[in-house]
């Protein structure tokens, strides 16, 4: 029984390797992730690091416009991965008729979702140490909070954007409808939530409105995971992020069409 | 002779459309076995129903002696299938495909082997959506052996091939069924199906017309010519015929 269990384990491992190294293939052939998960943080970054510098985030601030930027860049390429490419991806993988052939394999079609998930989530983290990395060198950003609240808060925001993903590429009847309902979904978030543009440079009226987008408040935790801030007022954000992530698991689950 | 596939009264519905009903068959070791009717006669609601990829309404199915719902990760270790539509990712290489494919079962072939055994070891670097259709047919044959299958399930494997790159396909179907495997095909080529199927069915508005070899088809109708045979089998104005005649 053992020696069954083993050969079993080692099997998924190595398909799951293979699909990951292929796939990641894939998608870096594609490019698009690639500039719109790497690259454009990276840019953002250098933008808002030439037009603040080092100047402190309002006047008497003890942190820079930068340092309280910095967890909202973490989030571009969170979103551009679960909001744009997981959609796309599934939904392409559904039309295409890839996840019905792994239904007639002795391996569940669910493995490429996960390989899918881990691909993003690597662009994910990718993008975050090259943030830091540019950050520190370049701009003299300090991390000011603890890791651990920031590593639970991006996690959190990661979980919620990438179920969101998967509902949209899960549900969508094929790839056209499934691009336009990311395309609704990303660029609002991206241009409104505080991502790209800061929330403080914004106009009272448009805060209202980006309080709305989900990615909104999962920037609020990881700003305020990143400047040290005390996380108790944070309570309404982090509710509002595992709703979503609940809401949007359940319905995936539900309602995921596999062909 | 062992049963390889068998089908005991599947039916299946959508909605109110009843796909198909009471579909028997059976297919012992080492047979070729051709599933024919036109376009919409239920040939892929039944193999979709055989390979567990649909739900049947009632009905038995068994293939290699196993449930292919819930013995699917056991079954599906040992049969090739190749469906009709193409499913593979845009950008995917042959290599690549054979790798991955290669990667889902425990003791799969070698794709290389099989890619030189086709003919198609060249192409390996190639984006598989650029290879000409008879390339492409040939890969998708080896993929439905890299497992080492002891059945293959092929729809329509030459539908949209030129007449050669047809006749190459034929050779290496008649190749594995000389090495005993187990072959189950549709194909809307009669000659082909003459060529290389030991039994046929004949599927008309998801009801079997005929079942029996294709001798025994061109027998039991007026025509001396399977194709023609074929088609008066299938034909839509001969169950009209019928039913007037029943009617008088």
């Amino acid at each position: 029984m053992n020696r069954v269990k083993t050969t079993k384990t080692s099997g998924i491992t190595k398909t799951f390797t293979t699909m990951l190294k292929t796939e990641l293939k894939l998608s870096l052939r594609g490019m698009d992730m690639f500039i719109f998960a790497i690259c454009m943080p990276v840019v953002v970054l250098v933008i808002l690091g030439i037009i603040y510098g080092n100047k402190p985030a309002f006047e008497g601030a003890e942190y820079t416009f930068l340092e309280q930027s910095f967890g909202a860049l973490t989030t571009i390429s969170i979103c551009a991965g679960g909001v744009m490419g997981l959609p796309l991806v599934v939904s392409d993988y559904r039309g295409r008729g890839i996840l019905k052939r792994y239904k007639v394999t002795p391996v569940s079609p669910m493995l490429i979702l996960i390989v899918q998930v881990t691909i993003y989530t690597i662009y994910a983290v990718v993008s975050l140490i090259l943030l830091y990395l540019m950050a520190t060198l370049f701009f003299g950003f300090r991390f000011y909070g603890s890791p651990v609240d920031f590593a639970g808060g991006y996690l959190l925001v990661l979980v919620s954007m990438f179920s969101i993903g998967m509902m949209v590429g899960g549900i969508a009847r094929n790839t056209k409808i499934a691009g336009v309902i990311a395309s609704v979904l990303y660029f609002p978030m991206l241009i409104f939530s505080g991502a790209t543009l800061p929330y403080e440079v914004m106009p009272a009226g448009l805060q209202k409105i980006a309080d709305i987008l989900p990615l909104t408040q999962g920037i609020k935790l990881l700003k305020a995971a990143s400047l040290g801030q005390s996380v108790e007022n944070m309570l309404v954000p982090l509710i509002i992020m595992c709703m979503i992530a609940f809401i949007c698991i359940l319905v995936s689950a539900k309602c995921f069409k596999w062909e | 002779m062992q049963e390889v596939i068998s089908v005991q009264q599947l039916k299946k519905s959508y909605g109110e459309l009843r796909a198909i009903e009471n579909i028997n068959l059976s297919v012992t070791r080492g047979m070729t076995f051709g599933l024919l009717g036109a376009n919409g006669a239920g040939k892929s609601t039944t193999i979709e129903c055989i390979l567990g990829t649909k739900k049947a309404d009632s009905g038995k199915i068994s293939v290699l002696g196993m449930n292919p719902v819930s013995d699917r990760k056991k079954l599906f270790e040992k049969v090739g299938v190749q469906f009709q539509e193409t499913n593979y990712q845009e950008q995917i290489t042959v290599a690549e495909l054979c790798d991955v494919t290669a990667s889902l079962y425990r003791s799969p072939a070698s794709p290389d082997d099989l890619l030189k055994r086709f003919g198609i070891e060249e192409k390996k670097k190639n984006i598989v959506k650029d290879l000409s259709g008879g390339q492409r047919q040939r890969l998708f044959i080896v993929l439905a052996l890299i497992p080492n299958p002891e059945v293959v399930f092929l729809d329509e494997l030459t539908t949209g091939l030129d007449a050669k790159a047809r006749r190459e396909v034929w050779t290496i179907l008649s190749d594995l069924k000389k090495k005993g495997l187990t072959i189950f095909l549709t194909s809307h080529f009669m000659d082909e199906v003459e060529r290389l199927c030991d039994q046929i069915c004949i599927l008309k508005k998801g009801k079997i017309v005929f079942y029996g070899t294709v001798a025994e088809a061109v027998k039991s109708s007026p025509y001396d010519k399977f194709e023609e045979a074929y088609l008066w089998y299938t034909d839509e104005e001969k169950q009209f015929d019928e039913e007037s005649c029943t009617i008088q």
